[in-house]
């Protein structure tokens, strides 16, 4: 639930204009009925709602057709070329379970963190997680040349009684990504059951009216059942922030576990976390930007937040540059022939491209985020995101092709070219993504209800013994940007 | 089952009668809240929740199954892969770690229903909508010829309305 700390005083705010901090001030927000009223209210389809979840639907179509002619003709038909066996399906796996990392990390590490500015961009970022790593799941099984038959990959014997081998990293992925999709679906679930109760009690439609009564499960918004719901709420999100640690180092460790060159590092652990995190974030800014625009949240998801979050997309991008560096000393210190040669390729080889694009992208542009005005400039946010989603792919592409396309031999060296099944089956997992988000965004709140009723000030009859009055905010309505809410 | 229920608006006019109703001993009670409060929660003073026990019961559970389950399959079926041993727990502390997690998670959630007594399948008495919108409500379960008392109370507290129930 969301952390309410000592409002800052009037001194110190004079101090640190336009500083976020843990204390969360939603100046423009009254009341609990403002929060109902306007969040509810963001939940009736529009027609450009109609729009985007045909625009999803349709690129969803388009990538279950290919993915259909690709079982019907085989796995060939998706450009893998020996020795380049990954490709696409690989990168882009690795590029939607990164995305979903930024959203346990908000949801979870900052509740523990009490870092404020997460309620109000949480909710969204928690479902895109969900959302994130069910698109990831899809593609090691696209990836199979028999689909049919991912589940083999399971503890369950198969008609031989042969059981995984599980000291195979792949294996290791498997109980990963499970145990994540798991754990992040029952915390996004879990965390929007007083939310439901909310629309339940609200709502006039019977049949949704009905639907919600059982998705609450009853919730009465008892003293016992919040007793308890923040106590577990605790223990899911400590439970979920490792998790963010340890799913994209064993997806690291699928590559890191081999002796290919540019693979076979400690680093990677590390480095696929935080470019994880990195990337999420900056898919957090892609949805939420609009999302605040369209829905006229602005007084919600105020400059502040994406301020806060901002800064941590420098820091993420600060890392992730570190880690680029590191693999250039190792390469170098290892003396490795191999390592040293390959990464001359890595950046004059025929993959320059790519290796330009990731570090421009992930490197040189988030150091606009050092200034205050470039953070606080939604446009400019936006149109970085744009930059830090394409970086983060191309850095998976720059990862996995180069490396498998030079690797010891010069004979086995090779080219590398996506066939239109693979763009398809790529832009197909985007559409299934938004088709989901867009589903979840109008049925569901997109910004918790409850938590923001938390920091937003309670009715008070007097000023109480018990220091009631104290927690409240009362702060007048004076945005920090001029316009900021229009 | 016969109570009152009493609906406040503000906070701390909740706050004031559940002060009152542990003083005056009337019987259980059932405070409804929008949102959770500290200061409901000081109020009423409950011991610590039960669902730690849950999560730790769960997790330890989770981490010998993830242990086992990875060592008995390399046990059934005994392939040296890269001259290491045949159950190495390197490797199977992912196992151990992420089988903890997720039973762990699924234990939170069950003690969570447990101790909090729901899904429930229809609203107890008692409930009103506007406690999941703004409103605050405090239900008491007083014996018979302790309801008058009970009325009387939350409505000194501050309730806007009070009704009896069954």
């Amino acid at each position: 639930m969301a952390i309410t700390t000592r409002p800052a005083t009037d001194v110190e705010l004079l101090r640190r204009p336009n500083i976020p901090s843990a204390n969360v001030r939603l100046p423009a927000v009254k009341d609990y009925e403002q929060v109902d009223d306007e969040i509810i209210g963001t939940l009736h389809p529009t027609a450009q709602w109609f729009i985007g979840l045909g625009v999803a639907i349709l690129f969803l179509l388009i990538g279950a057709s290919a993915w259909t002619y690709q079982i019907y003709s085989g796995l060939g038909v998706a450009g893998y070329n020996p020795p380049v066996m990954w490709g696409v399906y690989i990168i882009t796996f690795v590029f939607w379970v990164g995305i979903g990392h930024a959203g346990t990390l908000i949801s979870a590490i900052l509740y523990l963190f009490r870092a404020g500015f997460r309620t109000t961009i949480y909710r969204c970022a928690e479902a895109m997680t969900v959302f994130a790593v069910m698109t990831a799941g899809l593609f090691p099984i696209l990836h199979l040349g028999r689909p049919w038959k991912f589940f083999w990959l399971i503890p369950y014997p198969n008609w031989r009684y042969i059981w995984p081998q599980m000291k195979s990293p792949l294996v290791w992925d498997v109980f990963a990504i499970l145990t994540y999709l798991t754990v992040s679906a029952t915390f996004l679930y879990i965390g929007l059951v007083p939310d439901i109760a909310v629309l339940r009690d609200r709502e006039t439609n019977p049949i949704r009216k009905r639907l919600f009564a059982q998705l609450a499960l009853g919730w009465r918004n008892t003293d016992r059942e919040w007793r308890h719901f923040v106590r577990a709420y605790l223990f899911l999100a400590a439970f979920s922030t490792p998790l963010v640690l340890s799913v994209h180092s064993v997806v690291s460790f699928d590559f890191a576990m081999s002796d290919v060159p540019g693979w076979h590092t400690t680093v990677f652990p590390p480095y696929f976390v935080a470019g994880a995190i990195y990337s999420g974030i900056g898919m957090v800014f892609t949805i939420i930007i609009p999302l605040r625009k369209w829905f006229n949240l602005k007084h919600y998801v105020t400059i502040n937040d994406l301020d806060a979050a901002a800064k941590l997309a420098l820091f993420t991008s600060l890392v992730v540059g570190v880690a680029y560096m590191m693999e250039w000393f190792v390469a170098w210190y290892s003396g490795s022939p191999a390592e040293k040669q390959f990464f001359a390729n890595r950046l004059w080889g025929q993959w320059w491209w790519a290796s330009a694009l990731l570090y421009t992208c992930n490197m040189v542009l988030p150091l606009s985020l050092f200034s205050q005005y470039c953070r606080r400039n939604t446009t400019w946010l936006w149109i970085l995101s744009i930059f830090i989603n394409i970086g983060m792919w191309f850095e998976r592409f720059v990862i996995v092709v180069p490396s498998l396309s030079h690797e010891y031999e010069p004979w086995q060296w090779a080219g590398y070219r996506p066939t239109w099944v693979d763009y398809a089956i790529l832009c197909g997992s985007f559409g299934w993504f938004a088709m989901w988000f867009l589903l979840f965004i109008k049925q569901f709140p997109s910004i918790a209800i409850t938590e923001i009723k938390e920091i937003v000030k309670p009715r008070l009859k007097h000023r109480h013994a018990m220091g009631v009055d104290s927690t409240g905010l009362p702060l007048p309505f004076m945005p920090d940007t001029p316009g900021e809410f229009d | 089952m016969r109570g009152v229920i009493g609906l406040f608006r503000e906070l701390d006019s909740t706050c004031d009668a559940i002060t009152l109703l542990k003083k005056s001993k009337l019987g259980e009670f059932t405070v409804y809240t929008p949102t959770p409060r500290h200061e409901i929660e000081h109020a009423i003073d409950a011991g610590p929740s039960a669902v730690r026990m849950f999560t730790l019961v769960g997790g330890l559970a989770g981490v010998t199954f993830g242990y086992w389950i990875a060592i008995w399959i390399s046990d059934y079926w005994p392939i040296v892969v890269g001259g290491k041993a045949i159950a190495t727990w390197i490797p199977y502390t992912i196992f151990g770690f992420e089988v903890m997690v997720l039973i762990g998670a699924l234990a939170t959630v069950a003690g969570l229903f447990a101790t909090a007594r729901f899904p429930r399948i229809t609203h107890t008495i008692g409930y009103d909508n506007r406690f999941s919108h703004g409103d605050y409500g405090v239900w008491i379960e007083p014996s018979p010829d302790r309801m008058q008392e009970a009325e009387q109370l939350l409505r000194d507290a501050g309730a806007v309305e009070v009704r009896i129930e069954r």
